[in-house]
């Protein structure tokens, strides 16, 4: 239980719909830059289209490179958004309330990122249809028991959650910035705000909706990279026909999406100066979660490890022995659990690193650079190897055309989040005022403890 | 929240000392029925053990025997051993909610100790390791007896210590209450001459959260070690990574089960409605529905991974645990384990209810031990485990009356286990309750009459 700032409604607008209503210089500096970086990598893939799959590093028999990495990546950044959201909201956990917004802004985003990546392999974009059921008549109906036709429906519907799922706990601070708008704006905002005036029948609607959303995404979250694992999973490759994959996945995805949750909290209360809002209590429980979140990851982690030597077949062995002694591969599987696990969570144990903004920031950052490392693990050796079906063995070296586009895609998340805050607020309004109204303490012998008003 | 139930005990709010004297006199108390239980469970173990020995002179060589001996272990391990988590799980977040219902887990960690006992017939009844699959690999010196009991051991004696330094406070209140006679003397000295200093309250808090770790850490462990020498061992071409998990899932989805259904007969028979509310059973019935749905997500990485492999080893597998062999224990526990509490616990009112989510339990309960039995009764009847893959589906085992004379007096050996050692603990947190009745207030809000919860750091 924390010890609240007591703030004004007023002073809570005032101060979160900041960047909306003035346009700060950094913000411009930072978008122009991140805004250039994204044209790169834009320019990239024009380059890459004209030219082929041969400005890449892929070849055969490695197939699924850097792209597919980076598609498992943003979509493992993606579950952040529901693990807090919607398990926060419905567990009534307190501390979720500045950090609920930026979390689902940061699912949404990473999501669409994550999307572009398989078009972005196709190398012809143009023909993505062809995972769509669109034409009968031709007879080109696509394989409906193969997970690469799972995974564009489970993106999909986890995207369109979670755009409901931002907008509906939006509406009420739409309203808000209408109420403060003149001219277009009013008109944009109040289209969009859907007539807000805050009854208790429309906040009864938005809490029951709210309510329904997290419940009825909790499914879908985990579907989605479940099915992501299901098209290493249910194929024949070495070390990737595991039953393990999908929980493993899941869970891996909740620690990259909590710790890329903690360090864009830690960026937006630095850049936007939100310390009445975010304080180190946040990162003292979120921090907490990280640790059980990562050991249980952990878990998963060693039972893939050590199933891989349970029937002892020599093409698993081959791949595991490729990953933990052949370089560069076993350096990078080295910096993978040192930076995902071996250094962060020992630190995390401490509560002074725990609030600490500058150690969180670079442990959560490391987590993600291991994390990314994890899914380049998982896709590359494995292939390299020569299987039953494989005929051929090579390396894989990534083209300064795929790292120019995969380092363009995390400055488009970010692109995307400035642009985002330049319109709505990061944390929410309403949120940030009922936890003032519910706030409250009891006086237990000497010492007032906060308390809250259980809501039902 | 509002408060709807007038028997709750935080809205009339019963002081400490009333807490504190009811518990204390209803634990003191010493019924006809209470020993009228404890006499046709004594004798249902009994009876259980005496088969067991016959079993254990008679020999090792027929493995098939001692698949439902196995069973009922895995069965007790997963069920009674995982409800510490459940103690521990909730301790971590921080609901005020639990406190009257914390101690009922955790005294279930007194069957460990069968569970300990059991595991060496169970673990002698192996093949060698060599030329099977094994965890332990080629590393075989003291495997895998000696390594399992050591798992085994750490984890019953984590649990005991856990129940036994969570439960000091309450042992010096008992120590303080009632007048000398022979429990009171053992139960003084368990008390270890708590005061209630600062002092003392800092290493006991420190004590639980480590010892709350601990067993978080313990029992994934030796559910790992459990399935894999009892199940995934004994299986030819089964390679079932998620098969730990799963367990862990399905023990502490039983042991949330097992908790419930001892909170409904705690409540009903022994007269403690007063502190086992609606707010107990609705609050607990919501993580049974998530490990409801966990355990179907659990069972179907697995199915998927092997029906799309279509592997010999795999479709022989699966026809043999799921689909031929072993479909009736099968279909029982998808349906008790999966099925039932879905479509029961997701409606508000049956999990908002007593009834509900103790029925749901009771078949959840059920369907583990099915489940158990699919799992290690058919891998004890696989003639010979060293082949690579299964070539041939075995057929099921059903069980005799010997079997069902063991598998009845393992789990009424674990039920009496738990009615003594409630006898010696208190079946109610006290200090936890207590600390309930500071951190909570009525007040006024908007209208409405609501609570004031307040958490430690």
């Amino acid at each position: 239980m924390y010890y609240r700032r007591t703030l004004t409604d007023e002073q809570i607008n005032r101060e979160l719909l900041g960047t909306v209503f003035s346009t700060p210089l950094w913000w411009v500096l930072l978008v122009s830059v991140l805004g250039l970086v994204v044209l790169g990598a834009a320019s990239a893939v024009g380059f890459m289209v004209d030219q082929g799959l041969q400005v890449t590093g892929l070849n055969r028999p490695v197939f699924w490179g850097f792209f597919i990495t980076n598609f498992v990546f943003w979509v493992g950044i993606s579950h952040a958004g529901v693990m807090i959201s919607a398990i926060l909201r419905l567990s009534q956990a307190e501390w979720r309330r500045p950090m609920t917004r930026a979390a689902e802004v940061m699912t949404v985003f990473a999501l669409m990122t994550a999307a572009m990546m398989p078009l972005v392999h196709l190398g012809r974009l143009w023909r993505f249809y062809w995972f769509t059921p669109y034409d009968f008549a031709r007879g080109i109906w696509p394989d409906v028991r193969s997970p690469l036709v799972w995974d564009p429906m489970a993106i999909t519907t986890y995207l369109t959650g979670s755009v409901l799922f931002v907008y509906t706990a939006l509406i009420p601070d739409l309203a808000v910035i209408r109420d403060r708008s003149t001219g277009w704006r009013k008109v944009v905002y109040g289209i969009l705000s859907l007539n807000w005036h805050g009854n208790p029948r429309q906040w009864k609607l938005q809490a029951i909706a709210g309510i329904l959303l997290s419940a009825l995404i909790l499914p879908v979250f985990v579907s989605v990279h479940s099915i992501v694992s299901w098209d290493f999973g249910v194929s024949l490759v070495p070390s990737w026909h595991v039953t393990v994959f999908a929980p493993y996945f899941v869970i891996g995805a909740v620690h990259s999406g909590v710790s890329a949750v903690v360090t864009l909290m830690a960026i937006m209360k630095k850049l936007y100066k939100l310390d009445n809002y975010i304080w180190e209590e946040h990162f003292d429980a979120v921090g907490r979660l990280l640790v059980v979140v990562a050991t249980a990851w952990l878990f998963f982690f060693w039972l893939d490890l050590i199933f891989a030597f349970w029937l002892a077949e020599e093409q698993e062995l081959t791949v595991w022995r490729l990953r933990l002694f052949h370089a560069p591969w076993s350096w990078l599987f080295l910096t993978f659990i040192v930076f995902s696990y071996v250094i962060p969570v020992p630190l995390w144990l401490s509560r002074r690193v725990r609030r600490n903004l500058t150690m969180m920031i670079i442990t959560t950052l490391m987590v993600n650079v291991g994390m990314w490392l994890e899914r380049f693990i998982i896709v590359v050796p494995s292939l390299m190897q020569k299987g039953p079906l494989t005929f051929d063995y090579a390396s894989y070296r990534p083209s300064i055309v795929e790292i120019t586009i995969v380092g363009g895609t995390f400055a488009l998340v970010a692109f995307l989040i400035l642009m985002f805050s330049k319109f709505f607020p990061l944390i929410p309004l309403w949120e940030a005022k009922e936890g003032q109204r519910l706030g409250d303490a009891i006086k237990v012998g000497a010492i007032s403890v906060p308390g809250i008003v259980k809501e039902e | 929240m509002r408060i709807s139930d007038p028997k709750d005990m935080w809205a009339e709010g019963p002081s400490e000392k009333e807490i504190v004297q009811d518990v204390l006199s209803r634990y003191h108390h010493i019924s006809s029925r209470f020993l009228a239980w404890c006499g046709v469970l004594g004798i249902l173990f009994l009876l259980g053990v005496v088969v067991v020995l016959i079993r254990i002179f008679n020999g090792f060589e027929d493995r098939s025997e001692w698949g439902y001996y196995s069973a009922t272990l895995l069965f007790i391990a997963l069920t009674f051993m995982s409800t510490p988590i459940i103690s521990a799980g909730l301790r971590l977040a921080k609901g005020q909610w639990r406190r009257p219902m914390t101690r009922v887990p955790e005294l279930y960690g007194v069957v460990g100790m069968l569970g300990l006992l059991m595991l060496f017939p169970a673990i002698a009844a192996l093949p060698p390791i060599e030329g099977r699959q094994t965890i332990w690999f080629e590393w075989p010196t003291f495997a895998p007896m000696g390594w399992d009991a050591v798992g085994m051991l750490a984890l019953v004696l984590t649990g005991l210590t856990m129940l036994w330094m969570l439960a000091i406070p309450d042992l010096a209140k008992v120590r303080d209450h009632f007048p000398p006679s022979g429990r009171q003397k053992f139960i003084t000295w368990l008390a270890m001459g708590w005061v209630g200093s600062v002092r003392q309250w800092r290493i006991h808090r420190l004590g639980v959260l480590t010892l709350g770790g601990m067993y978080l850490l313990l029992f994934p462990l030796v559910a790992t070690l459990l399935g894999s020498e009892l199940s995934a061992g004994l299986l030819p071409g089964y390679k079932d990574a998620i098969q730990p998990a799963y367990l862990i899932i399905v023990g502490v989805q039983a042991g949330l089960a097992l908790t419930l259904v001892t909170m409904y007969v705690l409540r009903s028979a022994g007269g403690y409605e007063r502190y086992l509310g609606v707010d107990q059973f609705w609050a607990l019935s919501k993580p049974l529905l998530a490990l409801s749905l966990l355990w179907f997500y659990f069972w179907w990485s697995t199915f998927i991974t092997f029906w799309y492999g279509r592997q010999p080893s795999e479709v022989n597998i699966i026809r043999f645990l799921m689909f031929e062999s072993y479909r009736l224990p099968f279909l029982m526990t998808f349906f008790l384990n999966f099925i039932m509490p879905l479509l029961a616990l997701m409606w508000n009112p049956i999990r908002k209810s007593l009834a509900g989510p103790a029925l749901v339990s009771v078949g959840i309960l059920i369907g583990t031990l099915f489940n158990t039995i699919r799992l290690v009764v058919s891998a004890y009847s696989v003639p010979d485990p060293t082949l690579h893959l299964l070539t041939e589906v075995p057929k099921g085992q059903f069980p005799g009356v010997i079997d069902l004379l063991i598998v009845v007096g393992g789990i009424s050996g674990a039920v009496l286990l738990f009615l003594l050692a409630s006898k010696i603990i208190p079946p109610f947190s006290l200090w936890e309750m207590g600390e309930g009745t500071r951190l909570v207030r009525v007040r006024r809000f908007m209208n409405r009459t609501v609570r004031v919860i307040s958490k430690q750091n």
